[in-house]
């Protein structure tokens, strides 16, 4: 076959993507691809609000699941070479095709549609159940099945990370797994950020497998093989960290990008709340409009199948005529980026408790209690403080991260970045690293309030510092 | 926020004897009060730990950070760090005996036989045999009898009296 009969993605992190159609995987991934769930990804954006900052970041989860599909054909390249295999392996083949499909159930903007889903108990709002419904049971799987009749529940497992456990599913999840190699490369580039960089090749080329413990609470479980580096990737491996912290605290958890997720969730949850209450005519949408049939029946897949960001970006118009004051106002917020200023609570806080950042954990300690009251106090004043009409004056926001990928929060030796040392013994990076040591999580708590009452600002200055003077007059 | 319950979470503790090991073992508790009907309102989904509610993890840690309960982290043989979670309150005699019977039990139990029982019930809402389902979904963890004696875990828990029994699938 000629090389123009293949299929090629041209792509602005790795260039050129070809699936190979003479292999039946690829063709048959090809199809997955040109399915109705799957093209749905192109009107997903991979960053949500992120363009409100970043005008550039306009890529979809649709470039960004290629991008990881190109990625851990790679990393699969580098298993095959260590284990000394050299054909496709079943194991490789189901990982391969769920690096493609990882990210098939995200909805309108990701994760602040999560957060609705949370808020209101939707089920298939949460994007790991909406990725598992339609790997298992809509036409992907239909084509999956092409590979037999397990093939699409093996894939759907491993994106779960069930299943058994071999040295593949660390492509798909895993300190180095395809996902982040791609989305921190993409982010970057389509942010125009130019810290973050990492030293892609040199990673992959210093990668080796080992098997490491795992276990629940107390108790030890077994061992499972996945990504290692070697000795003389320690500084890749500490960019490759940094660079991912940097990119949390600099694109994701933007204040601009987090303020305009809550006024989205705000608004969403208050015009499913109306179609629920059979009050869909003060919302300003038809019946027929995909988020009335979303909020009429969240359960049906094809509901979901029918959301994106269009679809929202496209309904913002009329639901600024809306009859509900905070659906309009919020629309018109949201369309217009008029958006609620910021108050970093924990900078004040901070400030006020450890002024020249001694860092000590006593310091730590009380600034987390003292957020952690003050967004208690916050959202009590929520309830209590409307502007008008039930549109809240003040939103809260509260987020961390580690400086390491965490799964299960059991910070065991598959949730940190391990070292082959030049003795054979695998340590944690941060004992090679006194850089990477150093890093403490990242923590945001952050109120968010209408500029037209200022007055909610010197409300919540107050808040902060009575609640400062009560955990330091404690100590 | 509104899945932030740190006095529901607290109670949970406080009714399964005021001390939790294992943030696996809090949550699989919590879902199992929720499953037999004791709704303190948090959602669960599937997650390859089981049945997990991000609402019970972040009220577990707003309740540490506002007082209401006490984590004291310890680092396991396995190489991961696991927290014990506890309340100063006495037996609340109100609650119902069901209620705290559950939450002591499955307290008591191992930790992983505990996550497979807890699997199970959750995967029985889509799945004719669940035990197989979670058979296929957790090799690793069922090695060691452990699928077994979460038969008979999940045998013992439905000989306790609560508002909706537990689903029987054997």
């Amino acid at each position: 076959m000629r090389a123009s009969e293949h299929q090629r993605v041209r792509d602005p992190v790795h260039n050129l993507i070809v699936f190979d159609t003479d292999q039946q995987l690829e063709r048959m991934l090809w199809e997955v691809l040109c399915s109705r769930p799957f093209q749905r990804l192109r009107r997903v954006k991979q960053l949500g609000f992120s363009e409100l900052v970043y005008p550039g970041a306009t890529h979809t989860r649709f470039g960004h699941s290629v991008g990881v599909f190109h990625t851990a054909r790679e990393l699969m390249d580098i298993v095959r070479e260590r284990a000394g295999v050299d054909r496709l392996e079943a194991r490789e083949k189901i990982a391969l095709a769920a690096a493609l499909l990882h990210d098939v159930g995200h909805g309108p903007f990701s994760h602040a549609f999560e957060d609705v889903g949370k808020e209101l108990g939707i089920k298939l709002a949460d994007h790991e159940q909406m990725s598992d419904q339609l790997i298992r049971k809509s036409e992907i799987s239909e084509i999956l099945s092409g590979y037999g009749s397990g093939f699409a529940n093996d894939v759907a497992d491993t994106v779960k990370k069930d299943g058994p456990q071999t040295v593949h599913n660390a492509v798909v999840s895993s300190q180095f797994d395809a996902d982040r190699l791609d989305y921190m490369r993409r982010d970057r580039l389509m942010t125009g950020s130019q810290q973050s960089a990492i030293d892609f090749e040199w990673l992959l080329a210093n990668l080796e497998i080992a098997d490491l413990p795992t276990g629940v609470d107390e108790k030890g479980v077994g061992d499972v093989p996945t990504f290692v580096i070697g000795p003389k990737a320690i500084p890749a491996a500490e960019a490759y960290v940094l660079g991912n912290f940097q990119l949390y605290q600099a694109v994701y958890f933007h204040k601009t990008t987090r303020g305009a997720e809550k006024l989205f969730t705000e608004l969403l949850i208050r015009l499913f709340k109306l179609v629920q209450d059979e009050s869909s005519r003060k919302v300003g949408l038809e019946n027929t409009h995909a988020l009335v049939q979303f909020a009429n029946s969240p359960d049906d897949i094809e509901n979901v199948i029918k959301l994106d960001d269009t679809v929202v970006w496209g309904a913002l118009s009329q639901l600024r005529e809306s009859e509900d004051q905070l659906i309009s106002s919020f629309a018109e917020r949201l369309q217009d980026r008029k958006l609620f200023k910021c108050i970093d609570i924990r900078a004040l806080v901070h400030h006020e408790i450890d002024p020249v950042n001694f860092g000590k954990s006593e310091h730590i300690e009380l600034i987390d209690e003292c957020c952690a009251k003050v967004l208690k106090k916050l959202n009590e004043l929520k309830e209590r403080k409307m502007v008008s009409n039930g549109i809240p004056a003040i939103l809260t926001d509260k987020e961390s991260r580690s400086p390491y990928k965490t799964g299960g929060r059991s910070h065991g030796p598959l949730e940190r970045i391990n070292v082959r040392t030049e003795g054979g013994a695998l340590i944690d990076l941060k004992q090679r690293s006194d850089v990477v040591a150093a890093l403490r999580d990242f923590k945001l708590a952050r109120a968010y309030y209408d500029p037209e009452y200022p007055e909610v600002a010197e409300d919540i200055r107050s808040i902060v510092k009575e609640e400062v003077r009560h955990v330091t007059d404690k100590t | 926020m509104s899945q932030i319950k740190p006095e529901l979470v607290a109670a949970i503790i406080r009714d399964a004897g005021s001390q939790i090991i294992g943030r696996t073992r809090l949550q699989k508790i919590a879902y199992l009060l929720d499953v037999v009907g004791y709704d303190d309102g948090f959602h669960f989904s599937y997650r390859h730990f089981g049945p997990y509610s991000e609402g019970v993890a972040d009220s577990a840690m707003m309740g540490t950070l506002l007082g209401f309960i006490a984590e004291e982290k310890r680092q396991a043989e396995w190489g991961g760090i696991y927290s014990i979670y506890s309340v100063d309150a006495q037996p609340d005699h109100s609650v119902p005996t069901g209620r705290r019977e559950l939450a002591c039990q499955a307290n008591k139990s191992d930790t992983v036989v505990l996550e497979l029982a807890a699997t199970a019930i959750f995967l029985s809402e889509d799945y004719n045999d669940p035990w197989f389902e979670t058979a296929r979904r957790k090799p690793l963890k069922i090695k060691s009898g452990r699928l077994v004696k979460a038969k008979s875990l999940l045998a013992d828990f439905r000989m306790i009296e609560v508002p909706s029994p537990l689903p029987d699938f054997d």
